[in-house]
């Protein structure tokens, strides 16, 4: 008997619920609507404006209506040392500020993932910076902390010999870094404690059973645990941190020259600078196709991650 | 190769709860497979990773092989642990997984892979496993990985917590003998935790019954069978369970089923001297002999459970007693609803004290 009922074939899974109507499939759809045409209006509008204007000349300081002169926005996009420098810069301030938040943030989330007293209260303030404005965060570092007068870090680095550093000027980029490694870090250890608290304990345990060390659990099971939760920070951070302004405009305003410069402030300047609008607007459209390459790596990493959920 | 002893050894969980495992005493020879085996909340899981060192003690001591293991931690224990859900390492190969143990004590790779072919091969592993990981691997094949690690190390204890409950009925029967089979040829100390009384008896040497923290009997399985201590062994032990009833006692023996069950003189002395006006009585199922109607038990017939080889016969016993379980001959039971008579030999009745549960000498 149940030999024959296990060579059955398997029902088959209908995609689409049978008795469905077209008209009560567009009904159920129906009130998505809205938010879908606000999107477009508010994403694809803009972005087919700039297109637009990424093929004209167009300058807000002179009366000269614009006029539609080819590619030759994008050409000076590709020859002008100014992008590249600003995009080397975005890359050198991304990579840095992901990868050091990241290694603190993995360190973080090991010392997280033990019962200690106030372990609530260590992971409250530990995620606080991750809370906070980044237009806050910047105007707080760059006056309070930084100050070469009155700044906490000289007073704290007083005893050591340190005096009057002008943090933002001599140190600009290394300073602006730091910002933004002190904002990510927390999200980087919460995304790594939540894969952390997603490893088996009995793992851990036989782990233990076979002679594993704290440091050989870590570097043999723990970090390949870890692999796709860190790989889903990285990319994820590294989609925000490619966008920072914030923290440019208001600690260094893309100085001293253009230490600090980043592809989003390079952009702000060719229109609130120069005001030059087709200008501005072909590096816009060359930064959108850049960030949605690295997206695209971003969105494959997710569906990664995704799979390896359902396998275990 | 090494012995185990528990001494005394407690593990108490919260302030106020009893302990999970209460002062256990017990020795595990050298080379024996010793079965933990008790319900759910026994503490025979505890007591296990107390071994292993995954769980402290609170109380007394545990060595192995002579020397005291209680503070040591478990990679210097020298033991190998196939646990319940296998917990292999997901993101290394069967060969790693197996092979982790070995790389950990820093066995150079060749040696590694030698031991770890070999281990396989003892346990039907194909080459090709070798190099799958564990996701990839049916229920049936994660357990036999989980096995091969523990036996790669050549510990000097195997540590098993349930490592069939995860199996199919018939691939568990299959593993069970395996396993015992692959004990008996390593001939390493193994201690062995199971709910299943079935598993304890087929597999263990020896076979040590947990209630609520506290062992109850420690023995061969043919001596937990014929003459268990208390009334939760007799109780444990056997499939299907022993009838249990509490009997008020008369002058010659205990009256049940409106007659008189004759009880061994060493029974009636160790009841009255223990002052007691019944006892609780347990009768094996096959210890109920159908008798055409001369047995002193009557009753009626509720139900019955045709294994083939033999049929169980759920029977309501005249009088107001609780149905009981009778093992008969399979090929012709009496049908449901029909009245039946049993004998029973009086040295076949176990008899334990209705309060505490201890056997009455017999």
């Amino acid at each position: 008997m149940t030999v024959i009922e296990d060579l059955a074939p398997p029902p088959k899974v209908e995609v689409r619920p049978r008795g469905v109507s077209r008209r009560e499939r567009w009904q159920r759809r129906l009130p998505l609507l809205p938010a879908l045409i606000y999107t477009i209006v508010v994403t694809q509008i803009p972005f087919l404006v700039t297109l637009y204007y990424s093929f004209q000349s167009y300058f807000w300081n002179t009366t000269a209506p614009a006029h539609f002169n080819g590619v030759s926005n994008y050409k000076t996009v590709f020859t002008t040392p100014a992008f590249r420098s600003a995009l080397w810069r975005s890359v050198v301030m991304t990579a840095a500020a992901v990868i050091i938040a990241m290694i603190l943030g993995v360190a973080l989330a090991v010392l997280l993932d033990r019962k200690f007293f106030g372990r609530g209260v260590v992971r409250t303030l530990l995620i606080t910076p991750f809370l906070i404005m980044p237009a806050a965060a910047a105007l707080v570092w760059a006056g309070p902390m930084l100050d070469p007068n009155f700044g906490l870090l000289n007073y704290l680095l007083a005893p050591f010999g340190v005096h009057h550093v002008a943090w933002l000027s001599t140190h600009a980029l290394g300073s602006v870094i730091v910002v933004m490694i002190w904002q990510w870090t927390p999200f980087m250890t919460l995304i790594v404690l939540a894969g952390l608290q997603s490893q088996p304990p009995d793992v851990l345990e036989a782990a233990k059973v076979d002679g594993a060390g704290a440091f050989a659990t870590f570097r043999e099971l723990t970090l390949p645990h870890l692999r796709p939760y860190i790989e889903l920070g990285i990319l994820l951070g590294s989609i925000y941190l490619v966008n920072v302004f914030d923290q440019v405009r208001l600690m260094t305003n893309g100085g001293p020259g253009t230490a600090t410069t980043n592809l989003p402030f390079y952009l702000y300047q060719q229109v609130n600078y120069a005001f030059d609008i087709g200008g501005a607007a072909a590096t816009g459209v060359v930064t959108v196709i850049l960030t949605i390459i690295v997206a695209t790596f971003a969105l494959r990493m997710f569906a990664r991650v995704f799979r390896f959920e359902e396998a275990v | 190769m090494a012995q185990v002893r528990y001494v005394s050894a407690s593990r108490v969980y919260g302030k106020n709860a009893p302990p999970a495992v209460d002062a256990l005493d017990l020795e595990i020879r050298d080379g024996e497979f010793m079965v933990l085996v008790g319900p759910s909340g026994s503490g025979k899981t505890t007591a296990l990773r107390m071994l292993a060192g995954l769980e402290p003690l609170d109380a007394g001591r545990v060595e192995i092989g002579e020397r005291d293991v209680t503070f040591v931690p478990p990679k210097d224990r020298d033991i190998a642990m196939v646990f319940q859900n296998y917990a292999l390492y997901p993101q290394k190969t069967v060969a790693q997984n197996m092979g982790f143990a070995l790389k950990m004590q820093g066995v150079p790779k060749d040696e590694r892979d030698r031991r770890v072919r070999e281990a396989a091969r003892l346990l039907d592993l194909d080459d090709q496993m070798l190099d799958r990981k564990p996701r990839q691997l049916s229920g049936g094949q994660r357990q036999r990985v989980a096995m091969g690690r523990a036996i790669v190390r050549e510990p000097r204890v195997f540590l098993m917590d349930e490592p069939l409950s995860n199996l199919d009925a018939k691939l568990r029967v299959q593993t069970r003998s395996q396993i015992a089979e692959l004990q008996r040829r390593l001939g390493i100390t193994t201690v062995y935790v199971t709910h299943d009384q079935v598993e304890a008896m087929t597999m263990g040497h020896r076979v040590a019954v947990l209630a609520r923290g506290k062992l109850q009997q420690c023995a061969t399985p043919r001596e937990l069978y014929d003459n268990p201590v208390n009334q939760f062994v007799a109780g444990f032990i056997g499939s299907p369970a022993m009838n249990l009833q509490t009997v008020p006692l008369t002058d010659g023996g205990a009256r049940l089923a409106g007659t008189v069950l004759p009880l061994p003189a060493a029974v009636r002395t160790a009841a009255s001297q223990a002052g007691l006006g019944e006892l609780v009585a347990g009768i094996r199922p096959e210890h109920l002999h159908l008798a055409n109607g001369s047995g002193e038990l009557a009753g009626e017939v509720l139900l019955v459970e045709d294994l083939g080889a033999d049929a169980l016969l759920h029977v309501r016993l005249a009088g107001d007693a609780d149905p009981v379980v009778a093992r008969t001959e399979g090929r012709t039971p009496p049908a449901p609803g029909q009245q039946v008579t049993f004998h029973v030999q009086p040295d076949d009745i176990f008899a334990f004290h209705p309060v505490t549960g201890a056997r009455l000498a017999g």
